[in-house]
């Protein structure tokens, strides 16, 4: 067929009918980005992290939300602060008189990796039923989250109080491995939240670097509803893998398999880089230390060195496991002693409380019965927290 | 199909729906435009053909098994050409303009196999494809046994019963674990590969249900062929393009819905020939609108499957969370709620994976088969509804005619109602009495539901969960025919008429209200034996329901 | 003709298939879509149709794609029968 055969009304026709959708489609697409544009302007991510099914429809979470494999763990990381604290049982705990309310942050060993969240650290202590000597039950709340950073730690201390939640004391589960300063900002969780990290920052004057390249600042793109897709998708995930934890009581993959924590270790005498036989003054970031103790202000604080590993296996002569050489970890202990009591500090010691079969797959993860034995040791300490640090006298004694 | 390719598939329309010209004369460049836009819309059943072919390439998964995502897709081909030749093999007419589709078709798979050589081209397939050696080894062996079949099968409608017949042992093959794990045993050592590492996934063939459903129903249809009656309009033979265009349709390719040949050829014919002037028979030729409407039903679909679906899925019941709910941990939500703890919690947790997931499978594949027909529809054919408000039925007989409607139809059409009619018009059986509940037409209707609802069934796969979910619906289906044919004798004194009147409207609408949350219910427990894969497992969770059992 | 077809099938769906021969079934009353007919009663009728008015129903149209009304069913067999 000739062009000219094609009658003048089907080509009028088919031309006309084109203009119909580019129509509506351009309609859409400038509705598209007028709305987009909004809730770039708006951001109201902050605001959206709030509202949270937990806590209303079903129960808070026991640990803050953190999953690798969602469809099995029934749990999600996401990295709106206010979204992970709105799924935690903390923030709707009615708090009774005679509730001592303890707090405790730290990291994976802290929330409780491979433990399921009524073995957790925190549970254990719920457990015992401790009393402080004025009559009140210590009622822990797990606060750990699965980072190994000081800033981190301070991050959601520093975030949580800011909810009327009412604390009685914090206990802060440390080890060396979160101390370096080159691994303050490691993680996603700081780097996307950059105005409430260098807040902390210019307000405790930690020796970070504010416009650390790490630092992820969202340009207009990143803020509307297109560049945010991820950021709602989890936090709509999030809210109904809800629904399976209130029907599991499962918030951690249960089929997760481990090798056990290394025993035969390498000849490697350096941590992170820093060789002995003594720590550079910026190497690690005790000034995050003392800017938790000063986000807690009048709450009692409690330092906790945590239970390590003491491998006994090849060149364990000259480390104690995956993470420390001896002269590192020795050295840091003794740095933590003397600070804790410069400062007069309540800090208690556990490094060697665990025998080697307490531990699972890393040097600092423990077993249930282990998480028991620890909560056993602090009980004192924890229960001492409710007398004022003036009346303390030895009890305070590492 | 996921979102890719469905955008894909979408923006190709832009081929079909070239702007005309504005009418005046062109000359030059513009007159060259003009000439190579209308034969893009003379092309247009080209392009569903390339398309089609292409599609079924692209979208085949890959195996362990080497070259297996390049021959699945040729064997669906060369099967389809096979069963046109022997449906057509008298006409000569339809031979010749078969040589056209038949040099594109074998163009388009030398195009698919060529990219091994053009390491930036490939691969349209999800690994590299054979060597073009082998390529052409497989064409040829498919001529050849097409060309045996065309004269072993020339005048012999009846012996396309026995193609019907290998296709259904295909079905088995594919459906029956052990069955695929030796298939692939087959293939890898035909492939020199490591036969120990044979696995039901490695034989995944796209399409190949739906491909075989129009297959079947082609060869049977043309085995019950009769001389035409007269009135009765005599179907047009398929052309070798339109059958397999028919038979791969890439919307409709991979999960439906089946189209009937006669009723899919008067949409493509009236598509592909725009130009000409529409017989008055024929609807008013596509258009915009329809590509309008088509995306518009896209977006419905690809909302309710990535979206709702996909979010449903979360807390659907799978094989691992039915076991996990367990009795309440010290956090258990129903004593959150002040319910008091112990079964409750289960209970009340299971009932919400059991309804999560009857809402996503519905949700799931209606919004796939919305984007099937929206696709459908840009590319001018009016695909049939497959869904049509399931979960809103008074009873189980109209949820079956409004759930996967076309798979329905497709079975009552090849199976249901053939064997239904030849046990009726066999003799009545001397021992079974003419009334009363065991009369002769009470068997038969329970052999042919129990029977259909076995064969849909086994079709989702040879395991005793799908027979055990088929003898729950085939259970449902009798027991409300003998429900329905008790009360129409009970009351067939009355005057049915003035009895329904008689009923208060608010009454009538409450057992209507009841009659779909009945139908709801007991489609939605069903589903538990479909989505658990072992019997045992589903007991446990009926017994949950009721708060029995750990 | 049409007339007679049509009271023809209308009395033989009340009274052997809804068993209920005072009913009377209007010509446009959906059969198939609103489940007054299931698949088994529909065979019935489509044999019912070939002995009574000699026209062949294929196992293909026993739908209601086809017919769903005594309307549409009647046209069917007309047209088949007129040819």
């Amino acid at each position: 067929m000739e062009p000219s055969q094609l009658t003048g009304m089907q080509a009028a026709t088919t031309s006309a009918r084109w203009s119909m959708p580019i129509r509506v489609m351009l309609k859409a697409f400038v509705l598209f980005v007028v709305f987009n544009l909004i809730f770039s302007v708006i951001d109201p991510m902050t605001v959206l992290g709030r509202f949270s099914a937990y806590n209303i429809l079903f129960p808070g979470r026991q640990r803050l939300p953190y999953g690798d494999h969602p469809e099995l763990a029934y749990n999600v990381s996401v990295l709106n602060l206010d979204a992970m604290l709105a799924s935690h049982e903390l923030m709707a705990a009615p708090k009774s008189a005679d509730e001592f309310r303890v707090l405790l942050i730290g990291d994976s060993s802290t929330w409780g990796w491979l433990l399921k969240p009524t073995d957790t650290l925190a549970a254990q202590i719920n457990r015992a039923h401790m009393k402080t000597s004025d009559g009140r039950t210590v009622r822990a709340y797990n606060l750990g989250y699965p980072i190994m950073s000081l800033t981190k730690d301070v991050l959601i201390l520093v975030r949580a109080l800011h909810a009327d939640i009412q604390p009685d004391a914090i206990l802060w589960l440390v080890t060396l491995e979160s101390f370096p300063t080159d691994k303050q900002l490691f993680h996603p969780l700081l780097q996307n939240n950059p105005s409430p990290t260098r807040d902390l920052i210019s307000r405790y004057g930690l020796a970070l670097d504010p416009n650390d390249p790490q630092f992820i600042t969202p340009t207009l793109f990143d803020r509307t509803i297109v560049g945010r897709r991820r950021d709602l998708a989890d936090l709509v995930r999030l809210q109904l893998y809800g629904v399976m934890w209130a029907a599991t009581g499962i918030d951690q993959d249960p089929s997760m398999d481990y090798e056990p924590a290394a025993i035969d270790l390498e000849p490697d005498i350096t941590f992170h880089g820093i060789k002995p036989p003594s720590f550079g003054p910026r190497d690690l970031t005790f000034d995050a230390l003392t800017a938790g103790k000063q986000a807690a202000g009048a709450i009692p604080l409690l330092i906790v060195n945590e239970p390590i590993l003491r491998s006994n296996g090849r060149n364990s002569d000259i480390r104690y496991n995956y993470f420390y050489p001896r002269w590192a970890y020795d050295q840091y202990r003794a740095m933590m002693t003397d600070m804790a009591s410069a400062q007069s500090w309540r800090y208690i010691d556990v490094w060697d409380l665990l025998p080697q079969g307490e531990f699972t797959n890393s040097a600092v993860h423990y077993t249930p019965a282990g998480a028991k034995l620890l909560a056993d040791r602090l009980a004192d300490s924890i229960t001492h927290l409710s007398i004022p640090s003036g009346q303390l006298g030895k009890i305070n004694a590492p | 199909m996921n979102l890719t390719q469905i955008l894909v598939f979408a923006a190709m329309v832009a081929l079909l729906y070239p702007k005309g010209p504005n009418g005046k004369p062109s000359r030059g460049l513009a007159c060259t435009w003009d000439r190579i836009r209308i034969r893009v819309v003379q092309g247009r059943g080209w392009v569903i053909l390339v398309a089609s072919t292409l599609a079924l390439y692209w979208l085949q998964s890959s195996s362990p098994i080497r070259s297996l995502d390049f021959w699945l897709p040729t064997a669906s081909l060369a099967l389809t050409t096979l069963v046109w030749v022997v449906i057509y093999t008298p006409d000569r007419a339809a031979w010749r303009t078969a040589v056209p589709t038949i040099a594109v078709i074998i163009g388009v798979v030398a195009l698919i196999a060529s990219t091994r050589y053009f390491d930036p081209l490939c691969c349209i397939t999800a690994t590299r494809p054979p060597d073009i050696f082998t390529v052409t080894v497989g064409i040829l062996i498919v001529a050849v046994i097409s060309a045996g079949a065309a004269i072993l099968f020339r005048g012999r409608a009846r012996r396309l019963n026995w193609i019907v017949l290998g296709l259904i042992v295909l079905f088995v093959v594919l459906k029956l674990d052990i069955a695929t794990q030796a298939f692939s045993a087959i293939l890898r050592g035909l492939n020199g590969q490591d036969t120990a590492q044979a696995a039901v996934s490695d034989v995944r063939w796209l399409g190949f249900s739906y491909i075989a459903f129009r297959l079947i129903a082609a060869l049977r249809d043309r085995v019950t062929a009769r001389p035409a009656a007269p009135g009765k309009p005599v179907p047009t033979g398929l052309s070798l393009r339109e059958f397999i265009s028919y038979v791969i349709f890439f919307p409709a390719l991979t999960a439906g819905p089946i189209d009937r040949a006669d009723r899919w050829i008067k949409d493509y014919r009236n598509f592909v020939q725009t130009h000409q002037p529409a017989p008055a028979t024929t609807p008013r030729p596509f258009g915009m609108d329809d590509v309008v409407a088509g995306a518009g039903r896209i977006l419905l679909g690809v909302f309710k499957k990535f979206v709702i679906a996909d979010m449903l899925a979360i807390i659907a019941l799978n094989s691992i969370n039915a076991a996990q709910v367990t009795a309440p941990g010290v956090h258990g939500s129903a004593s959150f709620w002040g319910l008091g703890d112990g079964g409750l919690n289960q209970a009340i947790w299971t009932w919400v994976l059991v309804y999560a997931y009857a809402w996503r499978i519905l949700f799931d594949f209606s919004g796939y088969t919305d984007i099937a027909i929206g696709l459908g529809r840009m590319f001018g054919i009016k695909l049939p509804e497959n869904f049509d408000r399931p979960y809103f039925k008074p009873n189980l007989t109209l949820f079956w005619n409004s759930w996967h409607m076309s798979l329905s139809q497709w079975f009552r059409a090849y199976y249901f109602n053939p064997i239904t009619r030849a046990l009726r018009s066999a003799k009545e059986t001397p021992f079974l009495p003419e009334q009363g509940f065991f009369r002769q037409s009470t068997f038969i209707i329970l052999f042919g539901q129990v029977t259909t609802m076995l064969l849909i069934g086994l079709w989702h796969g040879i395991t005793w969960n799908f027979i055990a979910w088929s003898v729950w619906h085939a259970v449902g289906l009798f027991a409300h025919n003998r429900w329905t044919d008790y009360q129409r004798r009970r009351n067939a004194s009355d005057d049915p008429e003035s009895t329904e009147q008689n009923e208060l409207p608010l009454r009538r609408r409450l057992a209507t209200t009841l009659s779909v949350l009945a139908t709801f219910h007991f489609v939605a427990l069903g589903w538990i034996w479909f989505a658990l894969p072992s019997v045992s497992l589903s007991i446990q969770v009926f017994g949950r329901l009721v708060g029995i059992g750990g | 003709m049409t007339t007679e077809i049509r009271s023809a099938l209308a009395q033989y769906i009340a009274k052997e298939i809804l068993q209920q021969p005072k009913r009377v079934i209007a010509p446009t009353t959906p059969l198939i879509s609103s489940g007054l007919i299931d698949s088994f009663h529909l065979v019935d009728l489509g044999l019912y149709v070939e002995d009574t008015f000699g026209v062949h129903l294929d196992d293909t149209e026993l739908n209601r794609d086809t017919f769903d009304t005594i309307e549409q069913l009647t046209a069917l067999i007309v047209e088949r029968q007129g040819g």
